[in-house]
């Protein structure tokens, strides 16, 4: 049993150099260094061949290649990135061209494959997993040209044509700084998770296959749409693949499971549509064209009294806490995590539940300035007991790994939410950056986690002990990621639960609680450190207590190649945050001001009391497309504003 | 065109229905033995399909040229009444496509049943142009009279029997309800056409206590007719005992004519400010009628264990829901009439989709009857699975399918009204109306049958999968571009309006 040799004599498998290797380290760093003297991309070159030369002597070429190559596009991805200074980002008059449709190319390439899906024979595994992969990198390749413009304050690749055009429906998308992470992480995610997926999903692959994409051109289309309409549309789609995905491939409780994701999620949502119609219908009430309007930047232009705002705001925050999760309506995230399949939840943690935080922030800040302020400070105290403490303490008593994971998730997303709340653009950015964070290093435990599953069939953390010993690339793995998750510094989780946490301390919009609030969440990150590293402890280190713990193989090829992106990304986002925080920065700024803006004018605790008005366009924000706006608007506008 | 042409040219849905229908009985009983009734289901059809071309025509043409003044008060033929005529011939082609599977493969392949089917689709499209209480009484017979006889063709069955003689006692019950109300009508206004009423109603008679009672006693009988919580009893015994494809013409068709009748008779002759206001007349009582329905049917499908009598009861809460617009139509019109007539006519091609599908998933002695026996279809028969779960989930408004939109413009309606408790209530009871339409689809796709235990076998029909499939097109057309299909209905609800 060859794995077995490898595992007990450890040193000899790991990363030492043979003369091979070096050999081969040799021959590749020469020619990385000619080629410098031609192309810029040597750097990407030569890390690559030292990964290619680090990995242990028994795999072949099959991983080090592929290794090698994410290790290139990941470091030349950096290079490429690199932020420019912030006065090149906001005097950049000359923009490269930006295609109208590649918004729509990114949603709909996805969909399109999913539908094509249907259309290939059951029989030939090989070939449906082959287009679901070639048709993710495809959309991956396409939203390069996205990191390619300077973001600033604005939207990007708008494109806005008439759906339903009596109805004042439209088929709005655009990206500004805080989409592009979201999209950028979906399309990132999408391909590991579907990677890692085809290791252990044998049964019904092509209905696998339909809802990956299907559910990936959802969530795109869900972050880019400024039409509500639109949005809502993508939000319901989104639900249906993620609850075939629980319930066909689950663990053994998976039917209900993904009921009560299905009810949760519904439940919300269509308050969320009664209140999306009120809006529209108010909109035509009062706007000089009398036609309803579902566009988000009209729709925000909306100034309402105070004790309507107050269930409209009710109704979106309520659909958006509940897919975040937020305390007390996150009991379904536990079950739903733990009885999905791998390749579902690390989807769900991923990028699921960003949809909530995002949905807050751009829709319920946006729309309802006023009401959001007026409980941001309460909703903030929910968020550092019921998610950041309670949370941690949840998961710091989970036997189940899976259990824990998605506590801590909870726990997690309090930080986003809490930055959200304190709404000051170090928060924003903060909380921008940590639901990228979450979506890596939750995605990473997730993939990690599901690798041991395959091999050992039980989710308790008991059941482990002693790991390190058979499985040592592993073991090694997962405590970077571990420590990613818990937030060590040089690793992605620092950056953003620090900037989360200062710009807490600094927030005037918590009223007067923020020290306390701040104080709360550095908390969590102690109580963060201690569930984590307690079960890193039962599970890796200690004596080997179970007999099959002794012979479990270690992470192979595939997984290995799964989890290498995630684990490099932790790192780059550990130690260039800028290179994010750069492209946000303008879009943060943009929504932090349009927010404090509405709450300074009617300070609390006099709202805004007096009749339903419309505001005067924002001017930086996208124009409205000629068929939409009359001269007369204008006018009509000011007077409504005076 | 001479009158007798523009009169026979507008009354054509009805002329060319009738004629097809007698064409098609005399064609069964000089058929011979051998090739008895294999070309009924595929004639019934085009009869059915010809007499929606002749509605779209006669809509086309413009009924102003066509002096239809000559059969009103009698019958109205309007744009209202086209559009009926168009949704009432779809779902009766629906159901004759499904007949054409079902009646052979259980072995009630009689020719009689075309012939109701036709005959019973006559009477839905007269009540929906029905003009006075006569003809509303005329029609109302006339296509229940078919529809007592569909349910209880099954004849061997006890259940069918039962739900036969349920429906026939309670919808005579109805039927007299209605009439009594109609003669203190007559009675109190001196009319027996509906704008007539209306108008004497308007004109100050609205206040007697006869014409008071004379509402409650329509409403009673209306209410009977479109199976409204609390008179909705017979509906799930008649809805199972009945042959699927009558069940299917009962929930798409019989229904479409009720809402047809409700809506004539509601807003025409109870159309005036008093008896259409909150606080003296019929909106409070419907708007009841409508949480009732809608809740209580929702809860009491979610615990059925035979996905007919869920679908049965899924059809009173698609009642429910379309009571809403029938309520708003007090205020805002037409667009509240319109999406009544848009939700009435995704209801008909998803609930005859779902219906089609669940006779396309069983065969004769191994039907599919409970959730069980629907347990993994999704892997024996994919096509068959997701074309339920699509009907399904049009039925449970996801998106983008035609129940979306439905709902969609019901509950904005709702909303434009100032309706807010009454959508809240509405859109409370679509998420328990999507919990048990999802536990079809987990049957179907996430459990696998026990050993041993008999599962259905899905049969093969040419007949049924193109309902599936003309009914699946719909489903996603009016789930993509609905808004021709709206104008239209704006169009058609525009007639009560002027």
């Amino acid at each position: 049993m060859s794995t077995h040799e490898t595992a007990t004599h450890g040193d000899d498998g790991v990363t030492k150099f043979g003369q091979r290797e070096l050999g081969w380290l040799a021959v590749v760093a020469l020619v990385g260094i000619v080629a410098a003297r031609f192309i810029d991309a040597s750097i990407p070159v030569l890390l690559a061949a030292v990964v290619a030369a680090m990995v242990p002597r028994k795999h072949g070429w099959d991983v080090r290649a592929p290794l090698a190559v994410i290790t290139g596009l990941l470091v030349f991805f950096v290079i490429r990135a690199w932020p420019v200074s912030s006065e090149d980002i906001d005097s950049a008059a000359a923009v490269a061209p930006e295609s109208p449709h590649l918004l729509s190319w990114l949603i709909f390439l996805p969909i399109a494959g999913a539908v094509g899906i249907l259309f290939l024979p059951r029989q030939s595994p090989h070939v449906l997993k082959g287009v679901t992969m070639a048709v993710m990198f495809g959309t991956l390749a396409l939203s390069i040209p996205l990191l390619n413009v300077t973001m600033g304050r604005g939207y990007h690749f708008n494109q806005d044509v008439p759906w339903l055009a009596s109805l004042g429906i439209r088929y709005h998308v655009a990206i500004d700084g805080i989409t592009l992470w979201l999209v950028m992480l979906t399309v990132f995610l999408q391909p590991v998770a579907a990677w890692v997926s085809f290791g252990s999903i044998k049964m019904r692959v092509k209905d696998w296959c339909f809802a990956l994409l299907l559910l990936e051109g959802a969530m795109i289309g869900a972050f880019l749409s400024l039409d509500l309409f639109l949005f809502y549309v993508f939000w319901e789609v989104m639900l249906i693949p993620m609850y075939v995905m629980i319930g066909v491939w689950g663990g053994s409780n998976r039917i209900k499971s993904a009921v009560k994701f299905f009810l949760y999620t519904f439940f919300g949502s269509v308050l969320m549509l009664a209140a999306i119609l009120y809006l529209a219908y108010t909109y035509a009430r009062i706007s000089p064209a009398k036609l309803p309007s579902f566009d988000f930047f009209e729709l925000s232009r909306l100034e309402l009294p105070m004790h309507v705002q107050m269930w409209l705001f009710a109704a979106f925050a309520l659909s958006f806490f509940i897919k975040v999760p937020m305390w007390p309506v996150h009991t379904w995230l536990p079950d739903a995590h733990t009885e999905a399949p791998t390749g579902g939840s690390i989807i769900l943690a991923a990028v699921m539940l960003k949809m909530g935080t995002y949905g807050y922030l751009r829709f319920c800040m946006g729309l309802f300035p006023e009401a959001a302020g007026s409980q941001a400070a309460t909703l903030a105290g929910v968020a550092v007991l019921g998610g950041i403490v309670y949370g941690a303490l949840c998961a710091w008593k989970q036997d189940d790994v899976k259990r824990l994971i998605a506590y801590s998730s909870v726990a997690h997303l309090g930080y986003v939410m809490l930055g959200i709340f304190a709404a000051t653009p170090s928060s924003l950015e903060g909380a921008v950056l940590q639901m990228v964070n979450h979506g890596i290093s939750t995605g990473a435990l997730f993939l990690l986690f599901g690798v041991l599953y395959d091999r050992r069939h039980t989710r308790q953390a008991d059941d482990f002990g002693g790991l390190a010993k058979p499985m040592p690339v592993y073991a090694t793995l997962f405590i970077i990621a571990t420590l990613a998750s818990i937030g060590l510094p040089a690793t992605n989780g620092f950056i953003g639960e620090f900037m989360v946490i200062t710009g807490t301390f600094v927030s005037n919009k918590l009223g007067h609680v923020n020290g306390i609030q701040a104080v709360g969440a550095a908390i969590g990150v102690i109580l963060g450190a201690l569930y984590m590293l307690s079960v890193v402890q039962k599970m890796f280190f200690g004596p080997i207590t179970k007999k099959e713990n002794e012979h479990v193989e270690d992470i192979n090829a595939r997984e290995m190649i799964a989890v290498a992106p995630l684990i490099l990304m932790v790192f780059i986002i550990g130690l260039f945050p800028n290179i994010f925080l750069s492209r946000m920065k303008g879009a943060v700024a943009r929504t932090e001001e349009a927010y404090s803006s509405r709450l300074e004018v009617n300070a609390a605790p006099r709202y805004y009391d007096g009749p339903i008005r419309l505001l005067p366009r924002q001017s930086d924000t996208t124009p409205l497309p000629a068929d939409l706006a009359p001269a007369s608007d204008t006018a009509a506008d000011t007077g409504a504003a005076k | 065109m001479t009158p007798p042409m523009a009169l026979t040219f507008a009354l054509s849905p009805l002329l060319f229905l009738a004629g097809g229908a007698m064409l098609l009985m005399l064609a069964e009983a000089f058929q011979s033995k051998r090739t008895r009734n294999s070309g009924l289901a595929l004639g019934t059809t085009a009869v059915f399909l010809g007499s929606a071309a002749f509605a779209a025509s006669v809509w086309m043409y413009g009924l102003q040229d066509l002096g239809v003044a000559s059969v009103a008060p009698w019958l109205v033929i309007d744009k209202f009444s086209l559009f009926f005529d168009v949704v009432l011939c779809l779902g009766g082609a629906l159901a004759a496509l499904l007949a054409g599977g079902y009646l052979p493969e259980h072995n009630l392949d009689r020719g009689e049943f075309y012939s109701l089917l036709l005959f019973s689709t006559f009477g839905a499209m007269m009540l929906a142009a029905a003009g006075d209480t006569l003809t509303v009484f005329l029609g109302l017979e006339t296509m229940s009279i078919g529809a007592y006889a569909m349910t209880a063709f099954r004849r061997a069955s006890p259940k069918s029997a039962e739900g036969a003689l349920k429906y026939f006692l309670l919808g005579s019950f109805a039927a007299a309800i209605l009439v009594y109300g109609f003669v203190l009508l007559y009675g109190a206004t001196g009319h027996s056409d509906l704008a007539g009423i209306g108008a004497a109603l308007a004109a100050g008679g609205a206040k007697s206590p006869m014409v008071v009672v004379a509402l409650v006693l329509v409403l009673v009988g209306l209410a009977f007719k479109v199976s409204a919580v609390p008179f909705h009893m017979w509906t799930p015994d008649a809805y199972e005992g009945a042959p699927t494809p009558a069940t299917t013409y009962m929930a798409v068709a019989v229904k479409g004519g009720g809402f047809a009748m409700m809506l004539r008779v509601l807003l025409t002759a109870f159309g005036d400010p008093r008896s259409m206001s909150w606080s003296s007349g019929w909106p409070p009582v419907v708007a009841w009628l409508a949480v009732l329905t809608m809740t209580v049917a929702n809860l009491i499908a979610g615990r059925q264990e035979s996905v007919k009598r869920m679908l049965a009861y899924s059809s009173i809460a698609h009642a429910g829901y379309l009571l809403v617009g029938v309520v708003v139509t007090m205020r805002v019109q037409p667009d509240a009439t319109a999406s009544v007539l848009f939700y009435l006519l995704a209801y008909t091609v998803s609930t005859a989709g779902a219906f089609g599908a669940l006779i396309l998933a069983g065969s004769f002695g191994k039907e599919a009857v409970t959730y069980e026996d629907l347990a993994g279809i999704g892997r024996r028969n994919p096509a068959v699975a997701l074309a339920f779960s699509l009907f399904l989930l049009s039925l449970a408004g996801v998106p983008p399918t035609a129940g979306f939109f439905a709902k969609w413009f019901l509950f904005r309606s709702a909303m434009g009204g100032g309706f807010y408790a009454l959508t809240i209530v509405a859109f409370l009871n679509s998420v328990v109306g999507a919990y048990y339409y999802l536990r079809v689809l987990v049957a179907m796709y996430m459990r696998e049958p026990a050993a041993g235990a008999p599962v259905a076998m899905p049969m093969r029909s040419g007949y049924v999968m193109a309902a599936l499939v003309l009914s699946a097109i719909l489903v996603l057309a009016l789930g993509i571009l609905p808004t021709k299909t709206l104008d239209v209905a704006m169009q058609a609800a525009a007639a009560f309006t002027g």
